[in-house]
């Protein structure tokens, strides 16, 4: 019986196959619209977080501290706070954290013959390689030899060299870093590789010397600008934050002179925003099921009264209200499930194709193809439902009367 | 087999009444075959629609095969027509989107008599009024008087025990209504109840009894033959 049903739904959908199409579009765009819109929101999400992950998802930033201004007082940020022995300090004390490594850095302007750009000097250690997966492509990176002797040398970021030597090969030669009212002369020592912006700054545009060297000429003091602290593994990053705060607290004699970000604390906030994204634009998506939804109850109308007759003659042969309810009902839930269906496999292919155009992995999860599929069905009984009642309740004398 | 008394039907609108019948009472004996005559608006189409259990009337007594059925819910009514009534129409009222053996198979569909039975018994009866080799066809492909040999296999499929037609040759030429009144008096020699309504006295002398309404009453009940 109900297979019988399902048959002469459609068959009856069959016969009017434009119309059959035209009231599935709404189903069909609203559950292609979530699936795509959730898979894409995953691929980007998952496409940042890896690429967080590639920073070093156990490095923990230390900055300087900004006080808040009150009482007519500015708000400052504290100077004269990191020195290297406190770097070497954190290192030694806290068990969780692996490495220190020092960073200051300076804008200023670079200038080969009549080129100029502006752009940052990087002073840091010969680990700050390892700590952020960045090596040379050319030549080399400085050596602990350069760090004990303050060495005069640079390492290029890759745009640096693009925008003042071209294709010509820098190493080797002298460039000059004009800062502050001061000129200074580096010998080039190599040019980083090619590496994808990051949350922490422009790799890139930037170029790299000795902590020591940038201390004795640049700032001329023996205090840095921030740290980066290696945890030993990701796991025990958020350990490695509570040992340093307790330290730095002990330290400083208060929590104001400094702050720190852990790349883990970047993920949350990252993966949070993306998370109501999706389910925003789930949201928007959702609506359309509905109208879709609308769509069908419209169709189903127009159906049953140009059916009339077909009811009347039905229930004269001794179909029950129960048989003609059934049947439209029938007929609108495989409209919208064969518009749910159609609309997972456009949903797919449109996330298929957003992810091969923007490059990252295509994410799409079961449970959202499911919830978005139930949901075109739930559509169909709720819309379906009032036009085949109002099918069932027809007067078989007027609705075989019927013209 | 079937009996009637007192049957009244009065129509409503807004303020106006309108009373398509007047209490009317007669008995029909199986194996009959009566045509029931009278001009428009004399309450035939209503007394048809009452005899058919597709209305319920205002008030009286309506009998068929020993159940009042007068009183009954739409879903047994429904029960009523499936197993007591084969209906033929003026208008043929095959289902146009299928094949004329679906369309006999459909009171069997709602009997719930499984698919190969039902295949079995509708393929018979349309072998049985001449259409055997037309089972795939749609009703668009077939003449009217095949139309309305399709329409009696329908009316037959369910072994019911009264087939009421309605303007059965209306729509029909000369010599098709002659075939098709052939059938009819074949399914009477073979014992079935038959009621005719019509206004074509050429159909109604096919029968043996003759019920003449006017107004909403019966004018005339006459034996013939």
């Amino acid at each position: 019986m109900l297979l019988e049903t399902i048959k002469i739904a459609i068959r009856s959908l069959w016969s009017n196959k434009m119309r059959t199409l035209l009231s599935m579009l709404g189903i069909i765009i609203g559950v292609g619209a979530v699936i795509a819109v959730i898979a894409i929101a995953s691929g980007t999400q998952e496409q940042v977080t890896s690429r967080i992950a590639d920073l070093g998802s156990n490095l923990i930033t230390i900055n300087k501290g900004t006080t808040r201004g009150y009482f007519g007082r500015l708000s400052t940020t504290a100077e004269e706070v990191f020195t290297l022995e406190l770097g070497e300090a954190i290192e030694e004390f806290c068990p969780s954290v692996t490495r220190v490594i020092p960073k200051s850095q300076a804008s200023g302007y670079f200038i080969m013959g009549d080129n100029n750009i502006q752009a940052s000097v990087i002073g840091t250690t010969v680990e700050y390689q390892n700590a952020n997966k960045y090596y040379p492509e050319k030549g080399k990176f400085f050596s602990q030899y350069d760090l004990d002797n303050a060495s005069n040398v640079i390492v290029l970021g890759s745009e640096l060299v693009d925008e003042l030597y071209g294709d010509v090969n820098p190493i080797g030669s002298k460039i000059t870093f004009y800062y502050n009212k001061h000129t200074f002369i580096f010998n080039i020592i190599g040019v980083m590789e090619e590496k994808e912006r990051g949350i922490t700054g422009d790799f890139n545009s930037s170029a790299y010397i000795p902590i020591t060297t940038y201390l004795n000429m640049i700032s001329n003091s023996r205090y840095i600008g921030s740290f980066i602290a290696q945890a030993a593994s990701a796991d025990e990053a958020g350990q490695a934050v509570e040992q340093i705060e307790y330290m730095l607290t002990k330290h400083f004699g208060g929590d104001e002179e400094f702050s720190l970000m852990s790349q883990d604390e970047l993920l949350d906030t990252i993966t949070e925003v993306t998370g109501s994204m999706k389910l925003m634009l789930s949201g928007i998506a959702a609506i359309s099921l509905l109208v879709g939804g609308i769509g069908i109850m419209n169709i189903m109308l127009v159906s049953v009264t140009e059916r009339t007759r077909e009811i009347g003659i039905r229930k004269a042969l001794g179909a029950k209200r129960r048989n003609i309810l059934s049947q439209f009902l029938i007929e609108s839930l495989t409209l919208s499930s064969l518009g749910g269906i159609v609309g997972v496999i456009i949903g797919w292919l449109g996330a298929f194709g957003v992810a091969q155009i923007g490059g990252w992995p295509l994410i799409i999860s079961v449970p959202t193809v499911v919830l978005a599929f139930s949901f075109s069905l739930l559509v169909g009984v709720f819309f379906g439902i009032y036009p085949a009642i109002k099918a069932a309740k027809l007067d078989p004398v007027i609705a075989l009367s019927y013209e | 087999m079937l009996k009637i008394e007192n049957l009244t039907k009065i129509y409503k609108n807004g303020e106006i009444e309108v009373k398509a019948l007047k209490g009317i009472s007669f008995e029909i004996k199986k194996g009959e075959m009566v045509a029931i005559m009278g001009p428009s608006g004399s309450g035939k189409s209503t007394l048809m629609h009452l005899l058919g259990c597709l209305d319920r009337p205002t008030s009286g007594k309506y009998y068929l095969k020993g159940n009042d059925v007068a009183g009954l819910g739409d879903d047994q009514l429904a029960d009523i027509r499936n197993n007591y009534i084969g209906f033929v129409f003026q208008q043929f009222n095959l289902l146009s989107r299928t094949s004329i053996l679906h369309n006999v198979e459909v009171p069997l569909i709602y009997a719930g008599v499984k698919k190969n039975k039902r295949r079995k018994i509708a393929t018979e009866m349309l072998e049985k009024v001449g259409l055997g080799h037309r089972l795939k066809h749609y009703p668009n492909e077939i003449s009217g008087g095949q139309k309305q040999r399709v329409a009696i296999a329908r009316a037959l499929v369910n072994n019911p025990a009264l087939i009421l037609a309605d303007e059965p040759t209306g729509n029909l030429d000369t010599k098709t209504e002659e075939e098709i009144m052939r059938v009819f008096r074949d399914l009477n020699e073979q014992g079935h109840t038959i009621i005719l309504v019509t206004h074509e006295d050429s159909v109604a002398e096919h029968a043996q009894r003759i019920i003449y309404l006017v107004d909403g009453e019966i004018r005339r009940d006459e034996v013939i033959a």
